[in-house]
């Protein structure tokens, strides 16, 4: 077993070290008598590619929804780029780049995939509280949408309601919008979960092609898709990370194997929850 | 790029739907020149609909005292005019400032609360407001109403006249200049967010954009739009009584906004227009059994065109769009 982040060495360069853009420590969690959260210490270094796995019901989307604001902590405390967030809202941690994707999507009724791009567009360009502005009028939205449009390949439904398309393009239009928002640190929730393999393929094209100074953690059953996406692995379990290291260190440990790979090897266990 | 069509332009259609209403107020003009206190009487019930349909079809809010604020919208025009202002047009300033800022207090009480117990504190709150202004008869009227509102002519140009013609024409310029202005802004920046909050307000939070803040305006925004309703209602009818602060009237105002379709605003009038226009032709045929009968009509339309009324059209043009009648452009 590694150490679970590289504790950073006495600096020897002449430069501060960057803070790296997400840093987790002591974070616990308890519902009732319940510890879904053990004290977890995780850091991402800016550019991280970081899967997150573990059996259902490990806290997986319960450390994202920590992290990203939607569940306060019991203890711990939670970095990003060197600040401490711990006591802000959602809405701040969003703003200052820590973005979140939804296990099941949460899209919005009624709405065009074109409008949700456009709504996560504004919002970064700090432009939702304008009162008469016509947003076909703004060539960079415009600019922007379609080019993420054409990237995640939604360009024959950006004029459909998001509640008349398929599980996988609401999936692609779920990531457009957390694209749009530009995110420093991408917390990813399942992306490719139910997806039909089509557009799995599409949601790991585009997510290969991240702006390699993002820091992304993707939580992810399918080893596959780890082992094609992942730099540094990271098991939890109860609450507790069991193990980090390379996707290769991961399929060699027995105690990995034991109590994960081989559950999820079953094709059934894959779409979980 | 290339592949991505353009962005249908939504004011086209906008512009559509608000020559529609200019239309079909002309035609009521024309055609029922001796029913236009019941015209006017849509129109600034239509205010109060549409200023519903903010909060509850756009920002997804149940409520069921909207009336409140477009009663006090209309006991502050009343007050107003009887303290000395004679012209209508700040007749409805004035109602739509007190109903913004009612509307602002409103959201502030409305807000602290969620799910089923906000819809119950809704309906407290009007009901406070009904019993206060059965107390408060001093500026009210109490339960006699508040009466001996004497207009000036609008702009000093225009006299009310005695068929309602200058109080309908009144009502349906306000009503097509404030339905333009409420276009713009659902499509805007704004709008979009407003719509999305509907939805699921907290990913619009993830997404960082703060929730409270824009309900409050959305709040303050309807309560201006109600307000200038009541004012309308006030100047048009000369009287203003308890029932338009009443919970009877914000149910009313839910019912017809159910029937034209939430989260439009030309649902809204729409399901104003239809209501009140059957409510008075049922009313009229069979004085007994009318409410039976509106009541069955509404059921009706619930079951079978849950979106409501307006919801119709788009089905009609799917509908030509299979028989191959008309180019859908999808
Ligand atoms: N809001 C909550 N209240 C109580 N228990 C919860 C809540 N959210 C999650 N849990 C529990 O926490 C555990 C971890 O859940 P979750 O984080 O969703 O797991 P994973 O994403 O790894 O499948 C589960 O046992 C779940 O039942
Ligand atoms: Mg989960």
């Amino acid at each position: 077993m590694t150490a679970l982040s590289a504790a950073p060495t006495a600096p020897i360069l002449l430069a501060p070290a960057a803070p790296p853009a997400l840093a987790v420590e002591g974070l616990s969690k308890s519902f009732g008598g319940l510890t879904v959260a053990n004290e977890i210490d995780l850091t991402l270094a800016r550019g991280d590619r970081v899967a997150l796995i573990g059996p259902n019901g490990a806290g997986k989307t319960t450390f994202v929804n920590l992290v990203s604001g939607l569940l306060a902590p019991s203890s711990g405390r939670i970095d990003l780029a060197g600040e401490d967030i711990t006591g802000l809202s959602d809405v701040e941690r969003a703003r200052r780049g820590l973005v979140r994707s939804f296990q099941v999507s949460r899209l919005f009724h009624g709405l065009s995939v074109r409008e949700h791009i456009e709504l996560a567009l504004l919002q970064r360009t700090k432009r939702t509280n304008q009162f008469f502005a016509a947003i076909g009028r703004m060539a960079d939205i415009a600019d922007e949408a379609a080019e993420l449009v054409e990237r995640l390949g939604l360009a024959d439904i950006v004029d459909t309601r998001i509640d008349a398309i398929s599980y996988g393009q609401q999936r692609l239009t779920d990531i457009a919008m957390s694209l749009a928002l530009k995110p420093k640190v991408l917390l990813l929730d399942e992306p490719a979960a139910g997806v039909p393999t089509r557009d799995a393929g599409r949601i790991l094209d585009v997510i290969d092609a991240l702006p390699a100074d993002i820091a992304v953690l993707m939580i992810e059953h399918d080893m596959d898709l780890v082992f094609r996406f992942a730099a540094r692995v990271v098991v939890l379990a109860s609450g507790r990370i069991i193990f980090t290291g390379t996707p290769a260190e991961i399929a060699k440990d027995e105690q990995v194997r034991a109590a994960y790979l081989g559950v999820y090897g079953r094709e059934e266990e894959r779409h979980g929850r | 790029m290339s592949a991505v069509t353009a962005r249908p332009s939504p004011l086209r259609g906008d512009f559509i739907k608000l020559a529609a209403v200019a239309l079909a107020g002309l035609a009521a003009l024309v055609l029922f020149p001796n029913d236009l206190g019941l015209m006017t009487r849509i129109a600034s019930s239509a205010f109060l609909v549409v200023s519903l349909d903010l909060v509850t079809g756009y920002a997804g809010i149940a409520t069921l005292g909207q009336a409140a604020l477009f009663g006090l919208g209309a006991y502050a025009a009343a007050n107003a005019n009887l303290a000395g202002l004679g012209e209508p047009i700040l007749m409805v300033a004035v109602g739509g400032l007190a109903g913004a800022v009612a509307g602002l207090i409103f959201g502030a009480v409305v807000l602290r609360s969620r799910g089923l117990a906000q819809l119950v504190l809704t309906i407290a709150l009007v009901q406070l407001v009904h019993e206060a202004a059965n107390k408060l008869s001093d500026i009210t009227g109490g339960s006699d109403g508040l009466s001996g509102i004497d207009v000036a002519p609008i702009l000093g140009a225009f006299r009310f006249d005695l068929y309602g013609r200058t109080g309908f024409v009144f009502a349906l310029v306000l009503l097509l200049a404030t339905l333009a202005v409420l276009s713009v802004i659902v499509r805007s920046p704004f709008g979009l967010k407003l719509r999305a909050i509907g939805r699921d307000p907290g990913r619009v939070r993830t997404l960082g954009a703060a929730v409270m803040p824009a309900l409050l305006v959305t709040f303050t925004l309807s309560g201006a739009v109600a307000g200038m309703g009541g004012a309308i209602e006030a100047i048009s009818t000369g009287v203003v009584g308890l029932d338009s602060v009443s919970f009877e009237r914000s149910a009313m105002a839910l019912v017809m906004l159910v029937l034209g379709g939430s989260g439009s605003l030309y649902g809204a009038v729409a399901g104003t227009a239809v209501f009140m226009g059957l409510e008075s032709i049922i009313s009229a045929a069979n004085p007994f059994h009318w409410l039976i009968i509106v009541g069955v009509l509404l059921i009706v339309v619930v079951l079978f065109v849950p979106r409501g009324l307006t919801s119709l059209a788009g089905d009609v043009r799917r509908l030509l769009a299979i028989f191959g009648l008309r180019r859908d452009k999808r």
